[in-house]
């Protein structure tokens, strides 16, 4: 789970990181308050969970109230990459002597956790890392160690940092392990660390992103996830168990696993189909989870077609059969339904299927199946 | 011959006396695989399918000589019972289970690599040996015995790709579930390792997913040390940008992780990359792998 920057400045201020003052604003007149209350100039920052949200102009300032109920108002009307901004963080503007980068993630080949520092500070660090990588330094934390400060100091001395920004940069970063520990992270970032005129070090920006397994032992408060997926129909996935990912066609998509509902998607779209979803139930069908997921997926308008592609290895396929007959039956679906099922009670399977007027695939590759289902209802 | 499953495994089943794990334990001896006892800490003395359940990993080590493991434990016991079983001597796990927490995986992952413990997942349908044994959720039905290896990030696409390869009269020596989480317990590479030193198995086909860089990373190994044909097939060019698609690790983020990223690695490293699963039944014609 991506926290918004507003929440992340939060954690950050709680564990002592130096953060700007700072409010959020839902309303224009909001957004005049908070900026009464800190001072002119102050930057305004759209809350949306998108990347690149800086040159979308997702971040801007304003050094007059006049000015800012013009920013505010076109913000808070516009969206970014097709996100409403609904909030705006409004911001101190600090002075800026010198931008630094300073993150955590976990490197998935080497199975431990990274922390990443930089003298440039306020781009990608992607970027940074493909213009000027002698800029950049890096150490891997043994997972079953811990961190310790005097790592954080060789780090810094590699990249030739100056002994008097050693000890505060060295404190951020220990105060950002902690914040990395306490919410289970797996991507915790400050872009830019901002050094003051005074030498001392403010977090302009933060990123959190919380391993969503692990939320359920975060003992510190964190938002309710589902309440923030903006999408009703992806947030309505979440609520009965399954990944669905909104797309833009109209060929409507189950699968029972990830790899195979990517598959499927790829395949349609070969095959000049557009998918309407993604939609991956893992491994916990039941009859009426199945039947859940064709209200899920029918609640797009004009489906053309439905796709079914599941695989009986943990999952008891001919219970969701079942609950796929059921709702065609109930609901007098018309459109054509296309179903590849194969695995532990594949003919019992088949049978609940073709009951109900499904077209049924037997053999194993999913591209058959699309043809099948191109035959019946061409490109659209 | 196989790789990881061989006629002197004796696999016990943790979590056994669950509804998950009792059913799976079922078909895995149905299969054949020399099940021996499984574990649930608390249900010892029970039995489940015929078989003893023990309270502890090292009195089923003890009572039965088993010297593999599968997990069917809840998410959130699972590094518990992990360390235990590695304690155990235990030197083949599969964790079956998905939604672990990254950070107990990190922990699992370090633990095996300092005790010399084979482990795959977590989230993996598991390892099967066409007509000889599986540990996991494997379907039966998809698998033919023969010499082509199977590595997937998918367990549904292993399925798929096996299927596809058995109706054209293509077996296969192991079918191999590494994991669908950003940090598995055994990387790619190190599976593509083990198919080219297996004098079982011809040729390998790699079935890898947008996220992370696994797949890079074994496109350097297989430039350097596969001697033997590999195809690779990419699950997910149509991923929209920052959405995980089900699996915990499969999510593109910015310009990496990209399926095309994927793709070109691989075929510089002298992979055949299949666009479609089903190209794989004519890959595998004209190596002459039926």
């Amino acid at each position: 789970m991506r926290l918004h920057e507003y929440e992340a400045l939060d954690i950050f201020e709680n564990n002592g990181i130096p953060v700007p003052r700072r409010g959020i604003a839902s309303t224009m007149n909001d957004a005049l308050h908070v900026a009464g209350q800190i001072g002119y100039p102050v930057m305004l920052k759209a809350q949306v969970l998108v990347g690149g949200r800086g040159l979308a102009g997702g971040v801007r300032t304003a050094s007059s109230p006049d000015e800012l109920q013009d920013v505010a108002e076109a913000m808070l009307s516009s969206d970014i990459k097709g996100l409403p901004v609904l909030k705006l963080l409004v911001c101190e503007k600090v002075e800026i002597s010198k931008e630094l980068y300073l993150g955590f993630t976990i490197d998935g080949y080497s199975g431990k956790p990274v922390i990443v520092v930089s003298t440039e500070g306020g781009m990608l660090i992607e970027e940074t890392a493909k213009t000027s990588p002698e800029k950049i330094a890096s150490i891997h934390i043994d997972p079953s160690f811990a961190f310790y400060p005097y790592q954080a100091r060789v780090l810094l001395r590699r990249l030739g940092i100056s002994q008097q920004l050693i000890t505060p940069w060295t404190d951020v970063i220990g105060k950002l392990y902690n914040v990395v520990m306490r919410y289970e992270a797996l991507i915790c970032e400050i872009n830019p660390l901002v050094v003051l005129p005074n030498g001392g070090l403010i977090a302009v920006d933060a990123v959190l992103e919380v391993d969503d397994s692990a939320i359920s032992r975060v003992r510190f408060p964190l938002p309710d996830r589902i309440d923030r997926i903006e999408n009703s129909l992806e947030r309505r996935g979440r609520e009965i168990g399954v990944t669905y990912v909104d797309l833009d066609g109209d060929i409507g998509l189950i699968s029972s696993g990830a790899g195979l509902g990517m598959a499927s998607t790829d395949i349609i779209g070969e095959k000049m189909m557009k998918p309407a979803n993604f939609l991956e139930t893992g491994g916990g069908i039941t009859a009426d989870l199945l039947y859940k997921c064709m209200e899920l997926i029918m609640m797009k308008p004009a489906l053309r077609a439905i796709f079914i592609n599941i695989y009986g290895g943990i999952n008891p396929i001919h219970e969701g059969a079942k609950g796929v007959a059921r709702y065609i039956k109930e609901h007098k679906v018309k459109i054509p339904v296309v179903a590849k099922a194969l695995g532990n009670r594949q003919e019992e399977t088949w049978e609940i299927f073709r009951s109900a007027g499904v077209h049924v695939v037997t053999e194993a590759a999913t591209e058959k199946a699309i043809e099948r289902l191109y035959e019946l209802v061409g490109r659209g | 011959m196989s790789i990881l499953i061989n006629d002197s495994t004796r696999v016990i089943v943790q979590g056994i006396t669950g509804r998950i794990g009792s059913m799976q334990a079922h078909w895995m001896l149905e299969y054949g695989t020399k099940v021996v006892g499984g574990v649930t800490p608390g249900k010892g003395g029970t039995t489940v399918e015929g078989l003893p359940v023990f309270n502890s990993v090292h009195e089923a080590v003890k009572e039965t000589g088993a010297n593999a493991s599968v997990f069917f434990v809840p998410a959130a016991f699972v590094l518990d019972a992990f360390m235990e079983t590695v304690d155990a001597g235990i030197k083949l796990i599969v964790i079956v289970p998905e939604h672990i927490p990254v950070r107990d995986v990190m922990k699992m992952r370090n633990y095996t690599i300092e005790k010399g413990v084979f482990a795959l997942g977590p989230t993996t349908p598991g390892v099967l040996v066409p007509g000889k044994g599986k540990m996991g959720i494997m379907p039966a039905s998809m698998f033919k015995p023969g010499r082509v290896g199977i590595i997937s990030r998918s367990g549904t696409l292993s399925y798929e790709f096996a299927g596809i390869l058995s109706e054209n009269r293509v077996g296969q020596s192991t079918v191999v579930g590494m994991g669908a989480d950003p940090v598995v317990l055994r990387n790619l590479a190190d599976i593509l390792e083990l198919f080219e030193e297996d004098n079982g198995t011809d040729a390998v086909i790699v079935v890898g997913e947008v996220g992370g860089e696994q797949e890079e990373k074994a496109a350097g190994f297989i430039s350097r040390r596969m001697s033997k044909p590999v195809a690779a097939y990419i699950a997910g060019r149509y991923s929209p940008q920052g959405k995980r698609m089900g699996h915990a690790g499969a999510i593109v983020r910015g310009t990496s992780g990209t399926a095309a990223a994927k793709q070109e690695a691989l075929r510089a490293a002298g992979a055949t990359v299949l666009e479609s699963p089903i190209h794989v039944a004519e890959w595998a014609i004209k190596h002459k792998l039926s």
